[in-house]
């Protein structure tokens, strides 16, 4: 059995460790359901919506040609004529609409003029949704796309509301795949493989100009801002804030800048790494050879040289020990200091990009990412066991001492 | 704009405009920044405290805790402020005294945000951390993860000892996590690197190349985002604290049908506008189409990014005023005896990091001391009879001097922190088969390398605690006797 509140802690981390590897776990899956996406064929996303898979069935049997209508029929026929036409106007506009929304995956240009309804080869082939309007014989198709769009808004009212599922009723007004079949069937060109995949087409994708612009703005402003960075300590404005700091320090009428509680981690985080650093050496200059006479002497030099760097760093820690009565520490705090990486007093982060050849490459480099990681949490987890005993050890020293 | 800097003399600007501009510059890279208005009357001691609090709050809440803390009340706000300058260093004591309800204090707090503005690039930090991620980014480091916050505050309710094996098992399960994660990443390694194979050539921009899988996404269903994939198409490679390109608004729903234009109520929308993203939908719904938020959301950064330029250009003439603000100021009376809260706990924490520290340096020194003594006896020994001429000491100051620039190179690396030319933060990952060496971007095989040491001074790392484990477990079995340890089978 573990002592109670040593291994309250450690399980409170272990939690939290979990919890963390489950979050992460959760958000790459949901990268890997995009990026799987994107690498099938593109299809406009959802299906016809429910209440539109029904009617064409109904619509169907109404429509069974009669062999003679009656004058009853015939207004209705008359009607629904009508209606179709209506619904074939507005499919125009709409198709055209959807067009626009699409071209920009085609090499077309921007948005805002209209692109050629005669699109190329990319295969979208806008341009036969123009052309199903003018075919008279896929009424099928068409009654399947514009029954919803055939003015009976109060079948689409329901759905306004939410926007998925608008969403999804919009879409059936889009030159749906089942449209494509019909115009595969029934138009005399051939036609290119109606469906988009990256894999074919990628190269042919172009993004949105106002999108480029911002984007390239945005690279452009980082530039100007990373190089503006005063580096000269001699400038005028880094004077002028150096003394204003100064100023504040004297103002507050405090001997000397303390060391904050940050700071001081801060510190004996640096310490610890120096220790560990400087045992690395040690075990490097005890582990080599040496031929001949220089080396031996310079790897006695070398050592002698990390043991008075080991000296100053322990007298360093004795002397933070000793102007720490208590070490405060300030609500909410992580148990972890963060190495400051660039945060603090350093110049800035700004967009960067990092370059891989192949697959191999970034595969080798995410799975160490994640060694790195994993090895980082199991030595936290341990130094978590061993703060709680040394504290302990410490306490009971105390008490029975 | 190179490095030329403009000395701007105040005189030369075009007189008092000056001033207010470069503080509506300051205020409008920052994140909920305030009117020149506020910052000229809390020299005056206006009140105008809580408009200060909030940015002062603003700026120094980890981000992280962005959404839920925004909901704080002022109270809670103004105490995590005093809090987090207390930390920083923050060396005024008036700050302390001001009064918890945020009512007070205006000039103070001009004084306390110009001082976080003097100690570091604030502006910019800040428009990093707010970046829009466009790209597949990976980090290169691991301050992300450890910024965020550890593990929750436990409310564990183990009482009483807990069972070692309930540890053990925590931790096979931890493992078996691991290795899924690992197996997943490599899955989407894979599939990143075919997306921006297929992609070459699209990107207008001549370095990147080839689309992200965000902006990938974008094209194939551009006013998608909140369906089918949960609200986000965050690309990042290992997802720990992305920042999705989804900003996680919902678009309120419309009232009205705003389809496809099949209802009619698409209007043209003025050419050169915003909406010009889409057409093809009415206004709501363009408003609520993802690539169009994405579009906003970069011209905001881009206002950002002008802003701190500008405040860059014209700092000069703010740092002048802020000294008058400082002169305006009454003078401290002397310091109080500071009272630091006791926290046994915490205490027992932080000197149980500077004790093993301690202990970690002084088993090592004892190590270097035996090791050189042996060198040394065996080093006058053999060299103890020959003579010591000329040859000899100049060879041997040639040798000291190399070992002392040795060793300072080596005392270099952990005092500058790991070197300010150590790589950061995220980077966009960008496909590139030409092998042209140099140039500024940084590339995979140094990662991986900076990564492998990385990686072996960990193992050396651990395997030393864990001995150090051991040995404390014995040390403690033997402090309080009557109680006996099975140390489990090394896991």
């Amino acid at each position: 059995m573990l002592p109670a509140d040593c291994s309250r802690r450690l399980v409170a981390e272990l939690q939290g460790a979990l919890d963390a590897c489950a979050e992460r776990q959760l958000q790459l899956e949901q990268s890997l359901r995009v990026s799987r996406r994107l690498l099938r064929t593109w299809e406009p996303a959802g299906t016809l919506a429910p209440e539109a898979r029904l009617e064409p069935e109904t619509k169907e049997e109404d429509h069974s040609p009669a062999c003679t209508p009656g004058p009853q029929d015939l207004k209705e026929l008359e009607l629904l004529t009508q209606a179709l036409k209506k619904a074939v106007l507005a499919r125009k506009v709409t198709s055209k609409a959807g067009e626009r929304a699409k071209a920009p995956s085609l090499k077309s240009g921007s948005f805002a003029t209209s692109p050629g309804m005669t699109a190329s080869t990319p295969s979208w082939a806008p341009g036969q949704a123009g052309s199903c309007a003018s075919e008279a014989k896929p009424t099928r198709g068409i009654r399947q796309t514009t029954v919803p769009a055939k003015g009976h808004p109060e079948r689409r009212l329901p759905s306004a509301g939410n926007r998925a599922r608008v969403g999804v009723g919009a879409r059936a007004t889009r030159p749906g795949p089942g449209l494509r079949d019909q115009h595969v069937a029934l138009s005399a060109a051939p036609e290119a493989p109606e469906s988009f995949t990256l894999k074919e087409k990628g190269s042919l994708l172009q993004l949105p100009t106002a999108f480029r612009k911002a984007a390239s703005q945005n690279s452009r402003l980082w530039a100007q801002l990373t190089s503006a960075q005063p580096r000269d300590s001699t400038n005028a404005t880094a004077a002028a804030k150096t003394y204003f700091l100064q100023q504040m320090q004297t103002a507050s009428g405090r001997p000397g800048p303390v060391l904050s509680a940050a700071e001081v981690e801060a510190e004996v985080g640096r310490l610890q790494e120096a220790c560990s650093l400087l045992r690395l050496h040690m075990k490097e200059e005890l582990s080599a050879a040496p031929t001949d006479w220089t080396q031996e002497y310079r790897c006695l030099l070398t050592l002698e040289g990390l043991q008075a760097i080991a000296g100053q760093c322990l007298h360093r820690l004795q002397e933070l020990h000793a102007e720490q009565p208590v070490a405060p520490c300030p609500v909410g705090r992580p148990s972890r200091a963060p190495p400051p990486c660039g945060g603090g007093a350093g110049p800035f982060w700004s967009p960067q990009l990092l370059l891989y050849s192949s697959t191999q490459e970034l595969q080798t480099l995410a799975a160490l990412r994640l060694r790195v990681a994993m090895l980082d949490q199991q030595v936290h987890l341990e130094k978590v066991l061993l703060e709680q005993e040394v504290g302990r050890l410490l306490l009971n020293g105390r008490t029975a001492g | 704009m190179g490095r030329r800097r403009r000395l701007v003399d105040p005189a030369a600007e075009a007189g008092a405009g000056a001033l207010p501009k470069v503080i509506a510059a300051l205020s409008r890279s920052l994140p909920a920044g305030p009117s020149p208005e506020i910052f000229r009357r809390a020299k005056f001691d206006r009140p105008e405290a809580p408009a200060l609090w909030q940015l002062l709050f603003r700026l120094l809440s980890p981000r992280s805790a962005d959404g839920a803390s925004a909901s704080l009340a002022l109270e809670a706000q103004v105490c995590l402020v005093k809090s987090a300058l207390r930390s920083q260093g923050y060396p005024r004591l008036v700050l302390a005294q001001l009064p918890e309800d945020g009512s007070r204090g205006s000039r103070e707090l001009l004084l306390a945000l110009s001082w976080l503005l003097a100690r570091g690039p604030l502006p910019e930090q800040l428009l990093a951390q707010a970046h829009v991620q466009l790209g597949d980014e990976i980090p290169v480091c691991e301050c992300e993860a450890l910024a965020s916050p550890g593990p929750r505050v436990p409310h564990v309710e183990a009482e009483g000892p807990v069972d070692i094996r309930c540890v053990q098992w925590l931790m096979g399960r931890l493992r078996f996590r691991w290795r899924c994660l690992i197996a997943s990443q490599q899955e989407q390694c894979t599939l990143l690197s075919k997306i921006h194979l297929y992609t070459r050539g699209c990107h207008s921009d001549q370095r990147l190349g080839h689309l992200s899988v965000a902006e990938t996404e974008m094209l194939r269903d551009p006013e998608g985002g909140q369906q089918g994939c949960g609200g986000g198409v965050g690309q990042s490679l290992d997802l720990a604290y992305p920042k999705s390109l989804h900003s996680g608004q919902v678009p309120e729903a419309s009232g009205m049908m705003c389809g496809w234009c099949a209802c009619g109520w698409v209007s043209a929308h003025p050419p050169g506008s915003l909406l010009e993203m889409q057409p093809s939908l009415c206004t709501s719904c363009a408003l609520g189409c993802f690539a169009f938020q994405l579009l906003r959301r970069l011209e905001r950064e881009n206002t950002g990014l002008e802003a701190a330029l500008e405040w860059r250009r014209g700092e000069l003439v703010f740092w002048r005023w802020m000294d008058t603000v400082l002169g305006a100021c009454p003078p401290e009376a002397p310091a109080a005896a500071t009272q630091p809260t006791f926290l046994p706990r915490i205490a027992e924490r932080g000197l149980g990091r500077l004790e093993l520290a301690a202990r970690e340096l002084r088993a090592l020194q004892e190590e270097l001391c035996e090791a050189t003594g042996r060198r040394r006896a065996a080093w006058e020994a053999r060299v103890g009879g020959q003579g010591r001429g000329p040859q000899w000491s100049s060879a041997r100051q040639a040798l000291q001097k190399a070992v002392e620039q040795e060793l300072a190179a080596l005392r270099w690396a952990w005092e500058q922190d790991r070197g300010p030319a150590r790589p950061h933060g995220p980077h966009r990952l960008v496909r590139c088969e030409d092998e042209a060496p140099g140039g500024q971007h940084l590339r995979a095989a140094e990662v991986i390398q900076a990564l492998r040491s990385q990686e072996a001074c960990l193992e050396a790392a651990l395997r030393r605690l864990q001995g150090q484990c051991r040995q404390e477990l014995a040390r403690l079995a033997g402090a309080l006797p009557g109680l006996i340890w099975i140390l489990p089978p090394r896991c």
